[in-house]
């Protein structure tokens, strides 16, 4: 079925382009990204047939529940990538979310152990993140600083705070707005997995439905051209740091709730974020990140450690094994887009 | 850069805060710290920086900067570190002689560096992924070794004398660290600015296009800088487990950001943002002094995180800001 599948693209792209070259080229780079795409699929096959109780409804919704945190994170990296292009050492990048969603976090349970209410401490919570964004956006846009470097001294500046205001100790937190994020439930979904689904509706919405995330698109595909176009450039720029920051607040929520604290050791979360955020290129057709290929490789990702729990595989291969997936992907991305470069 | 007579002071000034902003920087802070704390500029605590501070961050961030000069980046070095470490500890435990458990822990290290020359020559995957995923491979590595991150501690008997023939030696006075130091400092300025092969660097550097076209074996060069990073990572791997006397699963990762931060404060020293043996010192030596610095005048290590950060990003702030503004 995938043969003919491809086979008629190939033949509709032949009969448009009328070149049998470019044709070729299509097919290659599909079946590139078919091949990825396979491998996540048998990788998840193997898990349904072997894995006890996996596909389950009860199991399915706790791997969306548990991939809430990282999911809103990895928006907020997938936008910085797309306002800034995807050249890793020049493009845009911000190393601080993870940090940042720790200090939030820390802000977020420490007002609401001092007694103050949910929506302040939210607020708070939210106006740290933001401001954290803004300083990146300040850095990168204002100053010129290269993103790889300004959001590595700004990785530290949060990660420091957190410490300061923590004492690097857990903060316990409750609240009507974290009891209800841990049991609240609508249509037999647990209200966290909700905040996952609605936030990635929001976000998918906005950048591939709209004329805002199109001009997101050209700002970081080629600024130059989005310039001359009369596009605002620093605005855009900006405008996904500042989200980035909203993103790691809302994370630092989730993660409250998830924990009943705020704990110390955020930081490691930036890896699997940065992996997420990468990983979902290959879901695109033209290896461009995307918040649905984001969505997927998040998910992929959770399938992948409850799978191991499931099947009682230490967890330790779990790092070792999305380290894998990586370098896969990226070879198979690179040899695609060589094939498709070399005109 | 065409400049009227009018305003040309100020420009040149801009120009001059822009260049050597890292040593202005560097002299302030020198200043700052000798008046705040008495103990700052004595020889014991100079000594003591230069030895449990400088060091090991140093070589480290002496092999990124090689790295860097030809374009590319190294996440894993923090792996190559906890490898050599590794290696090194548990074969002094299993009972072999200090110089197998150096050449073993140097070795794992290399392992790693090809591994980066592999992915990134062979398999075209870009500098950035590549060691990202090797930093990922390492760490599961590492925990499967340890059963979860058990550290490896040895310190007594025969493995401690020879973590003590490494790390508490001297020869006329000078402790072996140093003297590791000095000697990679000195092999690596030549290798990368006295050198035909550190000629090749820069160019991929600067660019690999031409590099490619002028007939450099870009593929070769470019594998023989990831293997050298990781084995000076490797160096530093075999001196902290000499000085800690043990091996702590994940404790290379702390060097990264730090070795990073060290080269691109480093590379503001020049108008080209090309990092250099020299630049990469002053930087080590600047967050040293800083982390130091704050240690004495009662900051306790949280808010020295804030404090580093800051720092950087206003070095960073300086030169980028002052650059763009003089242009």
């Amino acid at each position: 079925m995938n043969a003919t599948a491809l086979h008629s693209e190939a033949v509709v792209s032949d009969e448009t382009r009328a070149s049998a070259k470019s044709a070729g080229r299509r097919f290659g780079a599909l079946v590139v990204r078919l091949g990825a795409i396979a491998a996540f699929a048998g990788i998840i096959f193997y898990f349904v047939l072997l894995a006890p109780g996996f596909t389950s409804t009860f199991n399915l919704i706790n791997v969306v529940e548990q991939s809430a945190i990282l999911g809103v994170l990895a928006y907020g990296m997938t936008s910085v990538i797309i306002g800034g292009g995807s050249d890793v050492t020049e493009g845009g990048i911000d190393l601080s979310i993870a940090a940042n969603m720790g200090l939030c976090a820390a802000v977020y349970a420490t007002l609401l152990s001092m007694g103050y209410g949910d929506m302040l401490s939210v607020l708070a919570a939210i106006a740290v993140g933001m401001a954290v964004g803004a300083l990146n956006a300040l850095a990168v846009v204002g100053l010129g600083i290269l993103p790889l470097l300004a959001t590595l001294a700004v990785l530290n500046v949060a990660a420091g705070m957190e410490l300061t205001l923590t004492q690097n100790t857990v903060v316990g937190a409750s609240s009507p707005l974290l009891g209800f994020l841990v049991s609240g439930s609508f249509l037999g979904i647990s209200a966290l997995a909700w905040a996952l689904i609605l936030f990635s509706a929001l976000v998918i919405a906005v950048f591939h439905y709209t004329s805002f995330g199109l001009r997101l698109y050209a700002v970081g595909g080629h600024p130059e051209a989005a310039r001359a176009a009369g596009l605002s450039v620093p605005f855009y720029v900006s405008f996904t740091y500042v989200l980035s920051g909203f993103c790691a607040a809302v994370a630092s929520v989730l993660t409250v709730s998830r924990l009943s604290a705020s704990t110390p050791g955020s930081g490691e979360l930036l890896l699997s974020v940065l992996a997420a955020a990468l990983l979902g290129t290959v879901f695109s057709r033209r290896f461009v990140p995307t918040m649905g290929g984001t969505l997927l490789s998040v998910l992929f990702i959770g399938l992948l450690v409850n799978g191991f729990q499931l099947l009682n595989v230490s967890s330790y291969w779990v790092n070792g094994v999305q380290g894998a997936l990586i370098l896969l992907v990226v070879a198979i991305t690179s040899f695609a887009r060589g094939s498709e470069g070399s005109r | 850069m065409s400049v009227s007579a009018n305003d040309s002071p100020k420009m040149n000034l801009r120009a001059f805060l822009a260049k050597y902003s890292v040593l202005i920087a560097f002299a302030a802070i020198v200043i700052f710290f000798a008046v705040a704390s008495p103990t700052f500029l004595t020889l014991a605590n100079l000594f003591n920086v230069l030895v449990n501070n400088v060091v090991m961050l140093a070589i480290v961030a002496l092999g990124l900067t090689i790295v860097i000069s030809s374009g590319g980046i190294d996440l894993s070095v923090g792996v190559s570190v906890d490898m050599a470490s590794m290696v090194f500890v548990m074969l002094l435990a299993a009972g072999y002689g200090g110089v197998a458990g150096v050449g073993g822990g140097l070795g794992a290290a290399l392992i790693v560096g090809i591994l980066n020359a592999i992915l990134i020559t062979r398999l075209n995957i870009s500098p950035f992924l590549a060691t990202l995923g090797v930093l990922f491979i390492g760490q599961s590595t590492q925990q499967l070794a340890t059963s979860g991150g058990q550290p490896i501690y040895l310190t007594s008997g025969y493995a401690a004398d020879q973590f003590n023939a490494i790390a508490r030696t001297a020869l006329f006075g000078v402790p072996t660290p140093v003297i590791v130091l000095v000697v990679v400092a000195v092999a690596v300025h030549v290798l990368l600015h006295r050198s035909v092969f550190g000629r090749y660097v820069q160019a991929m550097g600067a660019q690999p296009g031409v590099a490619w076209y002028s007939g450099i074996r870009v593929p070769r060069e470019l594998s023989l800088v990831h293997m050298l990073c990781a084995l000076l990572a490797g160096v530093t791997g075999i001196l902290l487990s000499a000085t800690v006397k043990s091996y702590v699963p994940l404790s290379g990762n702390a060097f990264l950001l730090d070795a990073i931060g060290a080269t691109f404060i480093g590379t503001t020293l020049s108008r080209e943002r090309k990092p250099s043996v020299i630049g990469t010192l002053l930087g080590v030596l600047l967050l040293a002094i800083v982390k130091n610095g704050l240690l004495l005048v009662g900051w306790n290590f949280y808010w020295q995180q804030v404090g580093i950060g800051v720092l950087v990003f206003l070095v960073l702030a300086a030169s980028f800001g002052l650059r763009r503004a003089s242009h």
